[in-house]
């Protein structure tokens, strides 16, 4: 299992890493997000519309990438208890029927 | 596939906030039984509703020189299958709604259809789809979690050509318009959250047999493993 998904890990990893190589040789590649490219798209089939609605709360760009990385770091400190738990689990299984309990 | 705050018009709004209401209700529910009935997995919960937090938090670059992120619904929806995982992105959704200005609250409908909704379910039908043609496990978790999260922004941009249809080519020539702004970005996304989402459950097959027999996720090795 561990050469397995240390090769996946590697090849996802590789296609990040390749995309962006690839992606900046494209003329005028900014990687902007897809999500504002959809929205320029509306403003372009439908000029006149206007969004009716604003952000509740728009962070300023600084708290906004903090806010971000809490979003990932929750979610990595979540997902990582649970893998170290569960192989730690794992482990003392193995050692318990070692000793012969 | 974050439609952004007030990007559709408000009759659209209600009727996708109407549509996902009940799956999202539904999905409390079951949530719900599942941490009275099967207490045992509510880690692997959490893991799975962190999993689509983590992954949903990172924008990555694509080879078109644009951004996305991938969805990270697939992996909850073929362990707890996909009614569970409206409520879980719907966490994720008003999160980013609220503080990231990202999404938005009017929008919110319309983000929950495409991707708590209709991407679990999707994914979880490949797994189910492909399982039935006995393809191995790692290949239709693959198949699943890569669809799932293609699933999702072809029915944002679905969504998008119902609520702006072209004025020459109508909604059909406006969903190709946002289709191509979403899916040459998305594939490589999509592919890369295909081997992140095999990683995890080949993990799981090792470390969490107890867990998987319960929710009887296929894997007759652990199964066996984890009853001797």
């Amino acid at each position: 299992m561990k050469a397995r998904n240390g090769g996946l890990l590697i090849l996802a990893a590789a296609l990040v890493v390749g995309s962006v190589w690839l992606g900046s040789r494209r003329e005028g590649a900014e990687f902007a997000g897809s999500d504002g490219q959809a929205m320029q798209t509306v403003a372009a089939i439908q000029p006149d519309y206007q969004p009716w609605f604003g952000w509740v709360w728009e962070p300023p760009p600084e708290i906004a990438s903090g806010l971000f990385a809490l979003q990932a770091a929750l979610g990595a400190g979540i997902l990582g208890y649970y893998l170290g738990f569960k192989r730690g689990q794992a482990q003392g299984r193995r050692k318990r029927s070692d000793a012969g309990d | 596939m974050h439609i952004a705050e007030g990007f559709l018009p408000p009759l659209h709004a209600a009727g996708w906030t109407a549509a996902a209401l009940p799956f999202v209700i539904v999905s409390a529910w079951r949530v719900n039984r599942l941490m009275r009935d099967q207490p045992q997995t509510k880690l692997l919960l959490a893991a799975a509703g962190a999993f689509a937090f983590v992954i949903s938090a990172l924008k990555l670059p694509s080879v078109t020189g644009s951004c996305s992120h991938a969805t990270g619904t697939g992996l909850g929806a073929i362990l707890f299958g996909p009614a569970v995982m409206a409520l879980l992105g719907t966490i994720v959704l008003v999160f980013q709604a609220l503080l990231l200005a990202h999404g938005g609250i009017t929008t919110l409908g319309a983000n929950v259809f495409s991707m708590a909704i209709v991407g679990p379910w999707i994914a979880y039908g490949v797994l189910r789809g492909a399982q039935g043609l006995n393809a191995p496990l790692a290949v239709s978790v693959f198949l699943a979690a890569m669809l799932g999260d293609l699933a999702t922004y072809t029915m944002t941009a679905g969504q998008l050509a119902l609520a702006f249809p072209d004025p020459a080519s109508g909604i059909a020539g406006s969903f190709v318009k946002f289709l191509s702004v979403f899916a040459p970005t998305q594939l490589p996304l999509a592919v890369v959250e295909g081997l992140l989402t095999v990683v995890i459950v080949n993990f799981l097959r090792e470390y969490s047999g107890d867990e998987l027999q319960i929710l009887k996720f296929p894997s007759p090795t652990v199964a066996v493993e984890a009853r001797s």
